[in-house]
């Protein structure tokens, strides 16, 4: 289990940080990525892109919210409870 | 950080002098044209919304009538409103020099209503644009900690309302194929300003300048703007002073763009434009969360989320009013 989720952590973090250019020191698996502008508006549908690309995940309407994709680590809980 | 110097309230951005700022706005108006842009006179899209209406009134106190050309220019999905409320408002500012441009043929030559439709059927595969009305929204509030996405909503004849979040692909799709229409009045627009040595007056409020609630090099291309500086709600306010058709002031602000009707506040503000311009008026003038969200009935959290979202348009939208680098 323990190597399942640091694949899917390493996983999710590659992409924040190669969708944005962002050097990997800035960012930590606790970091608030909209509030500190690492992802804007564009970046979130993108990352929900990504999200059904890589983990056949669909997110609707009501699971956009601030829990689910705050930070790496909130968005690897909503892509296990979705798997 | 510069602190307010006067205690926020409901009235605070009601404008006193309307005399004197209107006849401030004239004058610059025409310096601006005549002096720095060194035009004749002024060429106007008139839509039988407020911002353009309150525009060509100005204009055509500034210039005289015979010196402004409103143009309409309307394409398949406007609603026949506006072209009514746009004639009414161009003969009560004794405007006669006003033409109808059709855009439609222009859009169906850059596919602008064939890619539209294609992204939207991708999304809701039962999709037929020949008798259904689509269009697309923010759903979440303003007061959400996470950027706004769109949803695509179709509304069926029977009534059948059908609305998905709209993938990335497909949004950037409508958005780019509709922003055809924009580019297109401001081609015509520059078409009818250049034929006359006029300068094209641009109609976007300061919500929509610094809210990016505009397109790059439609909409948002033009000589001058001069509401850009206005709050919507001061827009009213000149608008009654001026003596706008109380018609064209009593409308609900559309888009006037997406075949099922869309006001902007579904599709971009997500809050009423009384609210916002209190809430903006008071973020980008430093009042604290909890003074503002003692007026406006609301909690602090939600003042501070508010903030932050306003914050996060404004930065997300720097590349719409960047000039080319070099």
């Amino acid at each position: 289990m323990m190597n399942v989720d640091t694949d899917l952590k390493s996983k999710i973090k590659d992409y924040i940080i190669e969708s944005t250019l962002d050097d990997v020191e800035k960012i930590n698996d606790n970091t608030l990525i909209f509030e500190e502008g690492i992802l804007d508006s564009m970046g979130l549908l993108f990352l929900i892109e990504f999200l059904k690309d890589e983990f056949n995940i669909e997110t609707n309407d009501e699971e956009l919210v601030v829990e689910n994709f705050q930070s790496i680590n909130s968005i690897l809980n909503f892509v296990e409870q979705k798997i | 950080m510069k602190t307010p110097n006067k205690p926020f309230s409901k009235d605070i951005l009601h404008i006193e002098n309307i005399e004197i700022v209107c006849n401030d706005i004239i004058k610059k108006l025409k310096t601006d044209v005549a002096k720095k842009l060194q035009r004749r006179g002024a060429v106007i899209g008139i839509s039988g919304g407020i911002d353009s209406s309150v525009c060509l009134a100005l204009s055509a106190k500034a210039f005289g009538p015979n010196k402004v050309t409103a143009i309409m220019l309307p394409e398949q999905d406007s609603s026949d409103d506006s072209r009514i409320l746009a004639e009414k408002l161009a003969a009560k500012f004794d405007v006669t020099d006003t033409l109808v441009e059709d855009i439609t043929q222009a859009l169906n030559g850059f596919g602008c209503y064939q890619r539209r439709d294609e992204a939207i059927a991708r999304v809701i595969t039962d999709f037929n644009p020949t008798v259904d009305k689509a269009k697309i929204e923010i759903k979440q509030e303003a007061a959400s900690n996470l950027p706004p996405a769109f949803s695509v909503t179709v509304i069926k004849p029977n009534g059948e309302v059908i609305s998905k979040l709209l993938p990335v692909r497909e949004y950037l799709q409508i958005v780019a194929s509709t922003n055809f229409k924009q580019r297109s009045r401001m081609s015509m627009l520059y078409y009818h300003a250049e034929r006359l040595h006029y300068a094209v007056i641009g109609t976007p409020n300061k919500h929509e300048v610094e809210q990016g609630f505009f397109v790059k090099h439609g909409d948002g291309a033009a000589d001058v703007m001069p509401i850009g500086h206005l709050y919507k709600t001061q827009v009213y306010q000149i608008a009654k002073h001026l003596g706008v058709p109380q018609e064209i002031i009593d409308r609900t602000p559309t888009t006037d763009t997406y075949t099922a009707e869309q006001t902007q506040e579904d599709f971009f503000y997500q809050m009423p434009f009384k609210q916002m311009d209190l809430m903006w008026y008071g973020w980008e003038n430093n009042y604290s969360a909890e003074e503002v969200s003692k007026v406006m009935n609301k909690t602090k959290e939600e003042i501070e989320s508010i903030y932050k979202n306003f914050e996060r348009k404004k930065k997300t939208t720097e590349y719409l009013r960047m000039r080319p680098i070099f």
